[in-house]
């Protein structure tokens, strides 16, 4: 089964899905933010940058592979 | 803890290790991002390794936000870029005009700013030069243009972020808490030599609000970092509010007369120094308090000064345990920036006149293919607007574009020469992208802007495509038009030379004293009396950069500070008397405004006394009022300008 992507279109303008997927996860992770800041998601690692990176790849394959 | 300190950093070949890790981050990111185009087939890779360049910053919060920053200036510019084509294609000298005049609105607008907020405003200004300028002959391609330029960006900015991410570059807030807590340090220093009874000069003052006031947008950048950025950014700006309140405090202790006669002096000092011995238990304080409320007014309002001193020592210690432990502070001060719109305004008018001057100057020439000329002179103005010189980034500009041909020249024609395999692209372009990264390392701000002037110009006149063309002529031409932009801007500069510093001086001065005029205004006030402080501050290290540290330019500095003490403790005075207005002491409260607004000493000691008696039969404690009008008084009779004077001829 072959998943078909939704584009985008403003003003006539037809906007990449991948665009959308990307902009989604960084309004997600902004939202997450405090969120994993209350719940000290930085200390549960020793690298929390790369951490916080796989965060971000992880929603972002989620949101392409559900939407 | 001395272990830290005596810790020597690893180096290799005369630079730290740091230096060279950063240098090899931003090479790979360059290469990665070549690769990731070059897979893409973007129409312009080299957009995206110049992006690279551009975010060649040392830690990851401020690479995040300006990256950030340099996403949302883009589709500003581009908005713009399109709007402004679509309205004026059909008449070329209008066209040229409305570029001008957006360039001016956005110079203006970075004018207003500091930090990465004030690069976005003047990247929205160049984006146009970039897109539409360039586009000026084929306006129809203005879209596919900024669609090539958007989406190299975003290659560019995911790329730097991914290689910051992997290859661990540090974050910003350890560094920035040493900074903070070594001016915390020269703080107490200073309040230390002053109840020890010794005459400080106003500079020694202005230096320290210069290095803290510094660090605003450092500060700002810290938000990006990590999901306890924004904590740890609002705990950094408390530590820097606190640290000028702590300042003011300090100095006010000096125009109090005998001041060496503290009671509690040594107290007071070891509580500065973090010593046992200090001040630490309630009773002390409240001793302090006690002190306050029974001796005569001026030991009263030197006791109630060192409570306030020893108070914000205390907040700012606090907040810097929530900034390492990235804890938000339960409350979060603003650090308001001083703008002064005049100077904005004239900036902005220049940057219009500049544009337009060059663009004469090609179209008269009839020259082919100036419009990459004319972007880079739009370019370079616009950058200016972010740094304090326009004429010194131009200079730095004139001496950076031949090197930079020259090199790019080497690398293009001597070192790849014709190769088309990318690996060799790869490597041929380390020694250069790596150098020029590690001199933007070194301390010595020329060759640190040189370094980075260079990094951005080599991979511009490189251009790397795929297939690179190596072709002489195009190259030959682009390293002409980059003189010719830096050259042409240079002249025009001298033509009509950006306002000077004198002049800056003096309106800020101006605006100083009209602020001072003001107060104390029977409104409410916006902001608490220390982020004011923090604001008045800024303005101080405007006017200090507005000419540098010489003799002749005291008087003025010495003028900013009294200024800058006589505002802020009249903002306390007003806070004070607030409190005590909606109370029995109305008529009492009234007085004092009014003797405050006359600026008269003994008028305002008169109020505090009337203040003081009425209290004591109604059973109001006034003691803050009080003691906040005693300083307010001596701040207008203080002789502290010929003291100053008097104690820099002895040094």
């Amino acid at each position: 089964m072959t998943h078909s992507y939704r584009e985008l279109v403003i003003g006539g303008v037809l906007i990449a899905p991948l665009l959308s997927y990307a902009v989604a996860t960084i309004a997600l992770i902004v939202i997450l933010r405090p969120v994993l800041h209350l719940v000290g998601f930085s200390n549960w690692f020793s690298n929390p940058p790369i951490a916080e990176l796989s965060l971000y790849v992880a929603i972002f394959g989620l949101l392409t592979l559900l939407f | 803890m001395t272990s830290a300190v005596d810790r020597r950093p690893i180096s290799f070949a005369g630079l730290p290790l740091s230096s060279w890790a950063f240098a090899i981050r931003i090479w790979s990111a360059i290469v990665l991002a070549l690769y990731i185009s070059f897979w893409l087939e973007l129409e312009a890779p080299s957009s995206a390794a110049v992006t690279v360049t551009i975010l060649a910053l040392p830690t990851r919060g401020q690479v995040l936000e300006k990256a950030v920053f340099r996403l949302i200036a883009t589709v500003i510019g581009v908005a713009a870029s399109i709007t402004i084509i679509g309205l004026f294609v059909q008449t070329g000298s209008l066209l040229l005009i409305a570029f001008a005049a957006w360039l001016g609105i956005c110079v203006y607008t970075a004018g207003l700013l500091d930090g990465n907020r004030a690069y976005a405003a003047a990247l929205s200004g160049y984006t146009i030069a970039i897109i539409a300028v360039q586009q000026i002959d084929n306006p129809q391609h203005v879209f596919e243009s900024a669609l090539a330029r958007g989406a190299a960006i975003t290659v560019g900015v995911l790329t730097v972020a991914v290689v910051n991410d992997l290859l661990s570059a540090p974050d910003h807030h350890p560094q920035l808490t040493a900074q903070l807590e070594a001016l915390r340090r020269r703080i107490a220093d200073y309040a230390r030599r002053i109840l020890n009874g010794e005459a400080m000069p106003a500079m020694t003052a202005v230096g320290l609000l210069r290095d803290i006031v510094a660090l605003r947008p450092e500060i700002a950048s810290l938000a990006a970092e990590l999901n306890s950025g924004p904590a740890r950014s609002a705990a950094a700006r408390n530590v820097m509010v606190g640290l000028v309140a702590e300042l003011f405090a300090a100095r006010s202790l000096e125009m109090l007369p005998a001041a060496a006669q503290l009671r509690l002096r040594e107290q007071v000092i070891a509580q500065l120094d973090g010593k046992p011995g200090g001040l630490a238990s309630p009773s002390d304080v409240s001793l302090l308090e006690y002190q306050a409320k029974d001796s005569e007014p001026v030991a009263a309002s030197l006791s109630w000064l060192a409570k306030y001193l020893i108070r914000t020592d205390g907040e700012v210690r606090r907040t810097l345990g929530d900034l390492s432990a990235g804890r938000r502070p339960p409350r979060a001060w603003h650090a308001p920036l001083y703008r002064s719109h005049r100077i904005s305004a004239e900036t902005a008018v220049r940057a219009a006149v500049y544009f337009l001057l060059a663009a004469a100057f090609f179209a008269l020439s009839g020259w082919s293919s100036t419009e990459v000329s004319l972007s880079f002179v739009a370019i370079i103005i616009a950058l200016g607007a972010t740094t304090p010189d326009l004429r010194a980034l131009t200079v730095m500009a004139v001496v950076a574009a031949p090197i930079a041909s020259l090199m790019a020249g080497i690398l293009e024609f001597v070192v790849l020469d014709g190769a088309t395999t990318f690996p060799l692209l790869a490597i041929g372009l380390a020694p250069f992208m790596i150098g020029a990264a590690l001199l933007m390392t070194l301390p010595n701000r020329i060759l640190s802007a040189l370094g980075r002037l260079n990094l951005v110009f080599i991979l511009l006149l490189l251009a790397p495509s795929n297939p690179q063309t190596y072709n002489p002529q195009t190259f030959l031409f682009s390293a002409l038009f980059l003189v010719l932009a830096t050259g042409l801007l240079f002249v025009a500069e001298i033509v009509i030379p950006p306002a000077s510093n004198d002049r800056r001086r003096h309106w800020l001065l101006a605006s100083v004293r009209r602020d001072l005029h003001r107060l104390p205004s029977h409104r409410e006030q916006e902001l608490a009396p220390e982020e004011a402080m923090f604001r008045d501050a800024g303005r101080v290290a405007q006017i200090l950069a507005a000419g540098s540290d010489v003799p002749q330019h005291r008087p003025a500095m010495e003028e900013a500070m009294a200024i800058f003490d006589q505002a802020a403790t009249l903002r306390l005075c007003q806070v004070e008397l607030d409190r005590l207005a909606q109370g029995p002491l109305r008529t009492e409260v009234d007085a004092a405004y009014n003797s405050l607004v006359k600026r008269d000493p003994g008028a305002i000691i008169a109020s505090a006394h009337a203040l003081s008696e009425a209290a004591s039969i109604r059973d109001v404690s006034v003691a803050d009022a009080s003691a906040a009008l005693v300083l307010a008084s001596v701040t207008f009779t203080s002789p502290r300008l010929d003291a100053e004077f008097s104690a820099e001829r002895r040094s």
